[in-house]
């Protein structure tokens, strides 16, 4: 990696000395590599190459003891192992079934309520404070109590994946909505909008990529506050895969677990956070220069 | 036929924490007739844009009427169309889709709104652009869409507040000339706040000098340039400096009164009204 | 299109005032709410007849919060969450300022970083719990890493972000009036990076303070989520939720008196406001 820093760099800076022809006098492994840094596979895969290089050399050189980190190889192994016998395949569609529960309906609650608080001015006065002192409780202390109500059920896990949705997510409605620009509301009124219409086309579109990040921020709570359920609450799932794991001594399946939950978000992230998010924000050009004008 | 009527205009606004009350408007009472370009000028924080405000209804006026078309204003609505001069585009609408808003507010069917839209593009050069979005645009051209927006909705009065202001002065010159032609080829009836003498000379047929606040109106100049104006030739001709000095001494004196200061500051803001 | 380059105030906010009366109102509309909130909760309770040992009544939670007050156990739990979170802060400010600053400087370095550091932000924090307490055995050492990893990642990532939308014009002025490195780390970079890094420290406290309490509940003899766990074990549902409320009450503390004054003295007083945090 540190033989395609320096071109870069001088690229950037334009410090370095005969600048021009240089790719020129390169060869054709040069311009394939230029055009796989383009590449936007290349470029966030690319990086964790030699992460898990240097992984299998700390675990080749036996730099931690065998029973405090294992290696790719182990890890990779205990994978096949646990697809043979079914136990991850069963555990996954377990995470991802709460998962999913969780985000489906602290979307269906956290959207509408965030935009009722948030229409008239007054109402999201009035609740901003305790949206804020719900979203200060942190969601995993509700754990106990909810386990109290509804013993160790899926519902426990929704009801605090729901919780660590519906906060960040109808703050960030509340905060859009403060955001959308005033003159666009005026604009659309002189155009001749009603209130309904100046709610669908300005407010929505305009509160947006606040929400975007509200959801970002949302999922990336509940993610953890499953992980978290899931070790407390301890019945299946990623989580308890990992603390059981780790109960009886199994590294490697540690590993795994965080491997997996790493491969998950960024599954996540590439197929549904990322694409909404190019879609609104970036598509846009980001509704936050416009303010800067106005 | 009188478009706008202005009449004893008064705004008085409480501020919310010291319960102070400040007067921004005192007395703004002009008209504006159908087919007319009128500008209203004043110093800066003289209260211009609160004038526009109130008119477009945005803002609540506390005294006085103002009427357009024959009616009272009562709120925003498509009769006032404003350009903004932070043109206020939707960023995530097309260019096509922020042409047709107002049309689509008003039910008109997609293949007629989309005709209305080319045509008005087309006007303000714009035609080819129909599927950008407004952030791929240059300054200018997003101030040439915030008048085709406004136009195809074909208002009573299209309110302008300084829309060139945060434009580079070339392009700004060139978006004049671009005004003036459409508005000499179309004739919209156009109420135009700026704080640019020249500006306001060469796009209007009269111009609202105003004073400084509590504003009241200063004097209302006539601009008898002939069109079509191009700035090449119309800023040559004699008249346009006599008028243009003739605004800057107004503006200049409400400045020297405003320097003289305390004593005569209560009958200064007087004067004015009669002159 | 007018790029925003340099960095003006986005949003107009209306003057601060900071007057007997709106100090007054402000703290009305702040409690007011809150107050109407505990108000619904006892009327709600005694109204619906649930069972008090399910869903206890607001004097009960006060006797329980008297009784931790009282005996002691308020302020052993309380003790070690703050110190855990303040080493844990400390740790990552210390390890993560200067890491992310030094990528960020890199234009090269943090092309190569970004994606990994999405990847650790995402992932840091409870995700860890299990291993942590494999490396370092149950107890403070444990929370500690967690507070400090949930931490680190995100103030990593938005200073390296911090550094990267300072203007260039601002990094070539600091350069031709002749700043050396050390300077320029001092004087540009840290504060430049700023509001990007109150994000972070707000993001990553967010994710630290969770971590705390889920590191706690599993891993520790002592703290706010012991003691919370410990008390559902007893089915004492008045203390659970007078841990909650001091749990809450001591976010919105640590987010009043420290991150806060920190924006409003550094970031809103020269006038730069950075990404909106939540």
């Amino acid at each position: 990696m540190t033989s395609t820093a320096s071109p870069t760099r001088e690229k950037r800076t334009g410090r370095g000395p005969g600048r021009h022809g240089r790719g020129a006098r390169r060869g054709l492994a040069w311009r394939m590599w230029r055009r796989c840094l383009r590449s936007g596979t290349f470029r966030t895969l690319g990086p964790f190459v030699p992460v898990v290089a240097l992984w299998w050399l700390l675990d080749a050189l036996e730099v931690f003891p065998e029973s405090f980190f294992v290696g790719p190889p182990t890890v990779v192994d205990k994978l096949g192992e646990l697809l043979e016998k079914g136990i991850l395949p069963g555990y996954l569609s377990d995470s991802l079934t709460r998962l999913g529960y969780g985000v489906g309906f602290g979307l269906l609650i956290g959207l509408p309520l965030g935009f009722a608080v948030a229409m008239s001015r007054m109402v999201r006065r009035a609740f901003w404070p305790i949206l804020l002192f719900f979203q200060a409780v942190a969601d995993i202390a509700w754990l106990p109590i909810v386990i109290v109500w509804f013993g160790f059920s899926l519902t426990t896990v929704t009801f605090v994946l729901v919780y660590t949705i519906v906060f960040p997510l109808m703050l960030s409605v509340v905060a859009g909505v403060e955001q959308v620009p005033r003159e666009l509301v005026r604009a659309a009124r002189s155009l001749g909008a009603g209130r309904l219409r100046v709610f669908l086309e300005v407010i929505v579109p305009g509160a947006l990529p606040s929400v975007a990040g509200g959801i970002r921020t949302g999922l990336g709570y509940g993610w953890r506050a499953l992980v978290a359920a899931e070790i407390i609450v301890g019945t299946s799932g990623i989580g308890f895969m990992m603390f059981d794991a780790r109960r009886v001594g199994d590294v490697s399946q540690v590993f795994l677990g965080m491997a997996v939950l790493g491969a998950l978000w960024y599954a996540l992230d590439a197929l549904i956070l990322a694409p909404f998010e190019r879609a609104t924000v970036e598509r846009w050009g980001m509704v936050r220069a416009m303010e800067a004008d106005g | 036929m009188t478009a706008l009527k202005i009449d004893r205009l008064n705004k008085v606004y409480t501020d919310t924490y010291s319960g102070e009350e400040v007067t921004a408007i005192a007395d703004v009472s002009f008209t504006v007739r159908e087919g007319e370009f009128v500008s209203v000028l004043g110093p800066s924080g003289c209260g211009k844009t609160t004038v526009l405000n109130i008119v477009a209804g945005f803002v609540r006026q506390s005294g006085g009427t103002v009427v357009v078309d024959g009616r009272p204003v009562d709120g925003p609505g498509p009769d006032r169309g404003v350009v903004f001069q932070s043109h206020a585009l939707f960023p995530w609408k097309t260019v096509l889709g922020n042409v047709v808003f107002g049309l689509r507010m008003r039910g008109v069917p997609r293949a007629e709104r989309n005709a209305t839209a080319e045509e008005f593009l087309k006007l303000v050069g714009l035609d080819g652009f129909a599927h950008r979005y407004p952030h791929e645009l240059s300054g200018g051209m997003q101030q040439r869409l915030g008048v085709a927006r406004v136009l195809a909705n074909e208002p009573a009065v299209m309110l302008m507040d300084e829309p060139f202001a945060s434009i580079d002065a070339q392009t700004r010159r060139k978006l004049q000339e671009d005004l003036t032609g459409i508005f000499e080829s179309r004739r919209p009836t156009v109420f135009f706040v700026t704080h640019d003498v020249d500006e306001a000379v060469f796009l209007s047929d009269r111009i609202v000098v105003l004073s400084r606040r509590p504003s009241r109106v200063r004097e209302i100049v006539d601009v008898t340039l002939p069109r079509p104006r191009r700035w090449q030739e119309t800023a040559e001709l004699p008249e346009f400096r006599r008028i243009a000095n003739q605004v800057n001494d107004l503006l200049a004196g409400d400045e020297n009164e405003a320097a003289d200061g305390g004593a005569r500051a209560g009958d200064a803001g007087g004067e004015p009204g009669a002159a | 299109m007018t790029a925003p380059t340099a960095r003006r105030p986005a949003v107009r906010r209306p003057p601060r005032r900071r007057g007997v009366r709106s100090t007054a109102a402000g703290a009305l509309w702040f409690f007011g709410p809150l107050a109407a909130l505990v108000a619904a909760w006892a009327v709600a309770v005694s109204a619906s007849g649930a069972p008090l040992r399910v869903f206890p009544q607001v004097t009960d939670v006060l006797a329980a919060l008297g009784e931790l007050w009282t005996s002691g156990d308020l302020w052993r739990h309380l003790g070690a969450s703050l110190r855990r979170t303040g080493i844990g802060m400390a740790l990552a400010l210390v390890t993560a300022l200067p890491f992310g600053i030094a990528l960020g400087a890199s234009r090269v370095l943090s092309a190569f970083f970004l994606p990994l550091l999405r990847f650790s932000v995402a992932l840091a924090g409870i995700a860890w719990i299990p291993i942590a307490t494999l490396w370092f055995g149950y107890g403070d050492r444990a929370v500690i890493f967690i507070v400090w990893n949930a931490m680190f990642f995100a103030l990593t990532y938005n200073a390296m972000l911090g550094v990267r939308q300072i203007p260039t014009e601002l990094l070539r002025a600091a350069r031709s009036l002749g700043t050396g490195r050390l300077r320029m780390f001092w004087e540009i970079l840290l504060p430049g990076a700023l509001p990007s890094i109150v994000t972070g420290l707000r993001v990553g406290l967010g994710y630290g303070w969770r971590g705390l309490v889920a590191a706690e509940i599993i891993a520790s003899n002592a703290g706010l989520g012991y003691a919370l766990f410990q008390a559902q074990k007893y089915f004492q549902t008045d203390v659970i939720i007078a841990s909650m409320m001091i749990i809450g009450v001591l976010w919105l503390l640590m987010d009043r008196l420290l991150l806060a004054p920190l924006e409003r003295r550094t970031v809103e007083r020269w006038g730069m406001t950075g990404a909106q945090g939540t």
